[in-house]
């Protein structure tokens, strides 16, 4: 971690486009070490490389090698909390920017949601319009909803009451939620939340049933403990 | 105080068979038993989440001394061969349910056992209150500042008895260290110093991949943001996931630290700062709570510390180990946390803290002199809130305590997760000068598993 630490600091320190490049370049090749240790001083240290690394970071969440691609999440991650650190407005500023292209139809459904979530974090009304434009599709629009009732501000407000506007029937009362959440009284919607839905398949068991099944469970233990 | 409780029995007869979306089947020893009290004075108990701890629970119940008082006859549990299996475990009749929200609209229930992942304790125990429902919901309360909040709004509004289930409060140990603490036998105390051993780590990482049959993953994430299924999320894992458990701190934290806002007097009070420090996270796979971690928690007027220290793989290398017990006496089951008191005329151990608790010998032997201030011997958790249910007495762990200590370990973990030091307005019940970890004070939920 100190090393990539130190390789952080003076990338911010010198302030120049190729240092802090160089810096993600660095983060990124431990992010993908085959050594989880080395991987987790990635993740540690990935605060202090900054916005420079949020969009290669997003990249290696796509890794094929699902350790790789959780390293890469979890240091995206420690990013975001490092720069919404207060007093670190610049940092914040410059971290929302690169997160906002991949809330985008370009990168992956797994990538845009998390993106999405750390907007949730960080972000004011730059990010509210391309977090609504999630509400438009099935995949996404429930986290849609989730980070605008989270992001502050008028702006995200209107987001949703245009989002409850324009969803489909089905969506309506998840909109609506969010917006009671915001203090916006919405009348007139089917609640769902205290209405059973999911039904289960087993039975109750009459005490014969349940001699059976003690039956049975004796017996799978004894022929168990015979093979052991 | 609340009304003494009304149960819901003669409501059920007159509305039996029009519940709606599950056939209902009471079996008629409800209504009587031989040599036991008649129908009207037993609490009829749904079990929501019937795994390991759900299961135990019920059997505590059942052994406890209001065991003849209550009657189960509900199970609820989004995995279908657990819940079929845990079925196969009591008596006949019991009726099985996937969705709680079917358990809630029984009109004969009149109590609801939550042993639930913890990310579904708010929710289930806001809308049991709602439905009336008195509540018993395992430890930690909440996983939020703000879901604490709405628990006490709900309980207090519904007037139901809530027992949040952290134990040690009700031990008979617990109640000669408190007696022992109060009567000044260490003197002021100005620190204590909680130990517990590590989290784990996932050291066998797998793939995320589709949910089994028997389990409804979905209902399982309920008010989480969608991720996909990983095998290592549960049953008893979601304890190292950090937004369905949270790790020791809030598992363990939430016992031991109960007892020392308990014994401290501090319920209700909050700390000025919260500081994780000493941090370690797993190097790989899905738990991603802190392995090791020490929180600072400053309180003020009156001033003292809480420290939450959390390391070693069995044991914390600088706790104490468990005290050698005298003839007759019960052995320290769980010496691998617990808790130690600082007082400026001496220091005062134990160990547990949560279903067991063992005080230090001198509290054990300690005589009281005429005149010694005592305090609330606890007649069992259980028992506990069973008096809350029958007379509307305050349970020794309600909501507002229990969402107190809850909060200690939120904020803990927030502390380690952002990587900073946090201040806290306890007058407001909100962190200070911290926009990002203001935001995370709440998190959306899911529809409809939401308040």
């Amino acid at each position: 971690m100190a090393a990539i630490a130190t390789a952080a600091t003076a990338a911010v320190a010198a302030g120049t486009r190729a240092a802090r490049a160089a810096a993600a370049d660095d983060l990124i090749a431990k992010v993908k070490d085959k050594s989880d240790k080395v991987r987790a001083e990635a993740m540690l240290g990935a605060g202090k490389v900054g916005a420079a690394a949020v969009k290669p970071l997003a990249g290696a969440m796509a890794d094929a090698d699902f350790e790789v691609a959780r390293a890469a999440r979890r240091a995206l991650w420690n990013l975001v909390r490092y720069v919404g650190r207060p007093g670190a407005d610049d940092e914040k500023k410059a971290a929302v920017t690169e997160l906002i292209p991949l809330v985008g139809e370009s990168q992956p459904v797994a990538v845009r949601r998390e993106a999405a979530w750390m907007l949730s974090e960080l972000a004011g009304d730059e990010a509210v319009e391309p977090v609504a434009a999630l509400l438009s599709g099935k995949d996404l629009r429930e986290d849609s909803r989730m980070v605008l009732e989270r992001l502050p501000g008028e702006k995200s407000l209107a987001a949703l009451k245009a989002g409850l506007a324009a969803a489909p029937e089905d969506f309506k009362p998840n909109v609506a939620i969010s917006l009671r959440a915001r203090g916006v009284e919405v009348a007139g919607m089917p609640d769902k939340r205290t209405v059973g839905s999911r039904e289960t398949k087993v039975k109750a068991m009459t005490a014969a049933e349940l001699q059976e099944a003690a039956k049975a469970a004796k017996s799978a233990k004894q022929k168990k403990g015979k093979k052991q | 105080m609340k009304n003494k409780v009304t149960l819901n029995r003669r409501r059920f007869l007159a509305t039996a068979g029009a519940a709606i979306g599950a056939p209902l089947f009471i079996p008629s020893r409800v209504f009587s038993a031989p040599g036991k009290p008649g129908a009207n004075e037993r609490v009829t108990v749904a079990l929501i989440g019937a795994g390991g701890r759900g299961n135990s629970l019920t059997r505590e119940m059942k052994r406890s001394e209001i065991g003849h008082e209550s009657e189960l006859v509900a199970l609820c549990d989004v995995d279908e061969k657990r819940l079929g299996d845990s079925l196969a475990g009591y008596d006949p009749g019991i009726m099985p349910y996937r969705d709680y929200r079917y358990v809630l609209d029984r009109k004969d229930i009149d109590a609801v056992i939550i042993a639930t992942p913890d990310h579904w304790h708010a929710v289930q125990t806001v809308h049991a209150a709602q439905a009336g429902k008195h509540i018993y919901c395992e430890k930690p309360a909440c996983c939020t500042i703000e879901e604490g909040k709405r628990m006490v709004e709900a309980v207090k509004k519904s007037k139901v008895a809530c027992q949040i289930g952290s134990q040690g409060r009700s031990q008979r140990e617990a109640y000669l260290a408190h007696r022992y603490l109060v009567n000044g036998n260490i003197g002021h105390v100005s620190k204590v110093w909680a130990f517990h051993y590590a989290s784990p780590a996932d050291n066998n990482p797998v793939p995320d991949s589709d949910p089994p049959p028997e389990l409804d993953y979905d209902l399982w994430l309920g008010p989480l943001r969608w991720r996909p299924y990983n095998r290592k999320y549960l049953p008893g894992s979601f304890r190292w996931m950090m937004d369905s458990g949270g790790g020791q701190i809030r598992d363990r934290g939430a016992h031991v630290m109960s007892c020392a806002m308990w014994w401290m007097g501090a319920d209700g009070t909050g700390p000025a700062t919260i500081e994780a420090t000493n941090l370690q996270f797993a190097t790989k796979g899905v738990y991603d709570c802190c392995v090791n971690m020490t929180v600072t928690y400053t309180f003020k007027n009156p001033d003292w510390t809480l420290i939450w220290d959390q390391k070693g793989a069995q044991f914390n290398p600088d706790a104490p180990r468990g005290e050698k017990r005298g003839p007759g006496e019960e052995d320290i089951s769980r010496p691998g946390y617990g808790a130690i008191y600082h007082g400026d005329k001496g220091t005062f151990t134990h160990w547990g803290g949560d279903g067991g608790t063992w005080a230090e010998k001198k509290a054990r032997e300690w005589v009281p002199p005429a005149g010694f201030k005592d305090v609330y011997k606890s007649p069992g958790h259980f028992e506990d809130w069973f008096e809350g249910i029958k007379t509307g007495a305050k349970t020794i762990m309600n909501i507002e305590a229990a969402a107190g200590v809850a909060n200690l370990c939120v904020l803990g973990n927030l502390s380690a997760l952002l990587g900073r030091k946090l201040s806290w307005d306890q007058s407001k019940m909100e962190i200070v000068g911290d926009d990002e970890a203001r935001r995370l004070m709440g998190r959306p939920q899911r529809y409809p598993w939401c308040f």
